[in-house]
């Protein structure tokens, strides 16, 4: 039995190009078997008894199995003048999508698990950030984060210090947005939109709006999926594969706030598909 | 009561510096050897995200997790974070550690606290590890001239000549894996095509 506060979410379940161009995906959704396919025209998606709502937004095809409770998030940025948006393709993970999203949130990893690109030793630190879950739009944000990175971008010549903010809008999706190096003053943004297939199993769509008029898209591609292949390599080794709310099974540190605020914020809104309450 | 010992694998198999997943019953455990031969087994989990400790790195006498870098020495306790670099840890974070002993070329694991030694098997030379598909009966089946449970031992007729022979029965939750010891005088070349071979039948027992 799911709860409804878990059904009346919006969830990302296909690229809008792909299903535009004719190709049915047939998937699953919080376990339950659906398929998105073009019909009369317009992009459906059939549950198991019923069609269910679609937003097309972000270039990917969004559906709510339950009543939608709330409209889909928007980001004003992807619609300034300049940017390209980037469809990266989906990747499939063993894991919780929720311990996806939460692996986005992190970056006290990058010199281990992205090493000589999003981080290096020696330069390990974690500077103190801001957290709150804003009331008004109910979300997760981080502000201030900083960190030294060897190469931020597909498009960054050599190492500098990077700023970050982090936004969790839903359930399974996430965006940052970071010093854009081709554009001082402006950020490039960046997003991981998570199908929740199961609670132990998901795929995720990363998504980027940047300032980059260089770079091929095909190598903008790559150098996402190769940064977020590397985080799979972690997700499917971590025990339990659900994330644990439990605040007794996992020891966070200062680092880690924005994954606390996280934790906190979907126990509170009952968002536990993915989760578990007690250690096992 | 004696401990229960279980053999996760050879001693070769881990040099200084290394590290590998291993198990004792149902825990799984990360197994590292430091800088200077140190052995270690501990829970593999990383207490912080839960994150499996086999996959991390050994420097020096110390463990790190391959997440966020933590470190830890010897007795279990973390040392550093790198994401804190001031931060003395505090003395709670500690991972879970068991008991591994090298002994004839074999290690062996038991819970902390084990005050006994492993069965010694001297005289004997560790081959290699072999995972199979089947369970120890399947192995007794097609194999008559060995007998035991977790430890099967027989001659066995290896190039026209009968040698003294030894596997170590490790269940895992998909069947089992075989630590294989012989007399010093076997080939070990021809120990490893007999136990292909006894894997292959072992398999196609079950399979039938």
């Amino acid at each position: 039995m799911i709860a409804s506060q878990v059904l009346n979410e919006w969830y990302p379940v296909a690229m809008e190009q792909q299903i535009r161009a004719g190709q049915r995906r047939d998937t699953q959704l919080l376990g339950m078997p659906i398929s998105v396919a073009l019909q009369d025209g317009v992009i459906a998606v059939q549950g198991p008894v019923r069609t269910f709502p679609v937003i097309l937004r972000f270039g990917h095809v969004w559906t709510c199995p339950g009543t939608p409770a709330h409209d889909l998030f928007t980001v004003p940025e992807a619609d300034q003048p300049g940017r390209r948006l980037v469809d990266v393709g989906v990747v499939r993970v063993k894991c919780s999508p929720l311990r996806a999203v939460e692996n986005f949130l992190d970056i006290a990893h990058f010199p281990f698990v992205h090493t000589d690109v999003l981080g290096a030793e020696p330069h390990t630190e974690v500077n103190r950030y801001e957290v709150q879950i804003r009331e008004d739009s109910d979300e997760v944000w981080a502000t201030k984060v900083t960190f030294y990175q060897p190469q931020a971008a597909k498009s960054a010549e050599g190492g500098g210090q990077t700023e970050y903010m982090y936004r969790v809008p839903a359930p399974t999706a996430s965006v940052l947005y970071k010093t854009c190096p081709a554009r001082p003053g402006e950020w490039d943004v960046i997003g991981i939109f998570v199908q929740p297939l199961s609670e132990e199993l998901c795929e995720v769509w990363p998504w980027m709006a940047l300032f980059d008029d260089v770079t091929p898209q095909a190598d903008l591609i790559a150098f996402q999926q190769m940064i977020f292949v590397q985080d799979r390599s972690i997700l499917e080794n971590q025990l339990p594969r659900l994330l644990p709310l439990d605040p007794g099974m996992e020891i966070p540190t200062q680092a880690d706030l924005t994954s606390i605020a996280y934790r906190r914020w979907l126990k509170k809104r009952g968002l536990t598909y993915g989760a578990q309450m007690v250690a096992a | 009561m004696t401990t229960p010992w279980i053999a996760t694998g050879l001693s070769d198999d881990l040099p200084c510096g290394g590290v590998m997943a291993g198990r004792w019953q149902d825990t799984q455990l990360a197994i590292w050897r430091s800088a200077s031969g140190q052995l270690s087994a501990w829970k593999d989990r990383c207490p912080h995200r839960g994150m499996r400790l086999s996959h991390g790195f050994v420097r020096g006498e110390t463990l790190s997790c391959i997440y966020h870098g933590w470190v830890y020495g010897l007795d279990g306790a973390c040392k550093h974070i790198p994401a804190h670099p001031a931060l003395t840890p505090p003395a709670a974070i500690r991972v879970e550690a068991f008991v591994c002993v090298a002994q004839d070329g074999i290690l062996w694991l038991a819970p902390a606290g084990a005050l006994d030694a492993p069965p010694s098997l001297s005289g004997l030379r560790a081959v290699r590890s072999i995972s199979l598909t089947c369970g120890v009966e399947a192995v007794l089946a097609a194999e008559p001239d060995l007998s035991g449970h977790d430890m099967l031992r027989g001659a066995v007729n290896l190039a026209g000549q009968m040698h003294d022979i030894c596997l170590l029965a490790q269940a895992k939750p998909d069947g089992i894996t075989l630590h294989a010891l012989s007399d010093p005088r076997a080939d070990p070349v021809h120990v490893s095509r007999w136990l292909e071979a006894l894997r292959r039948r072992a398999e196609e027992r079950v399979a039938a």
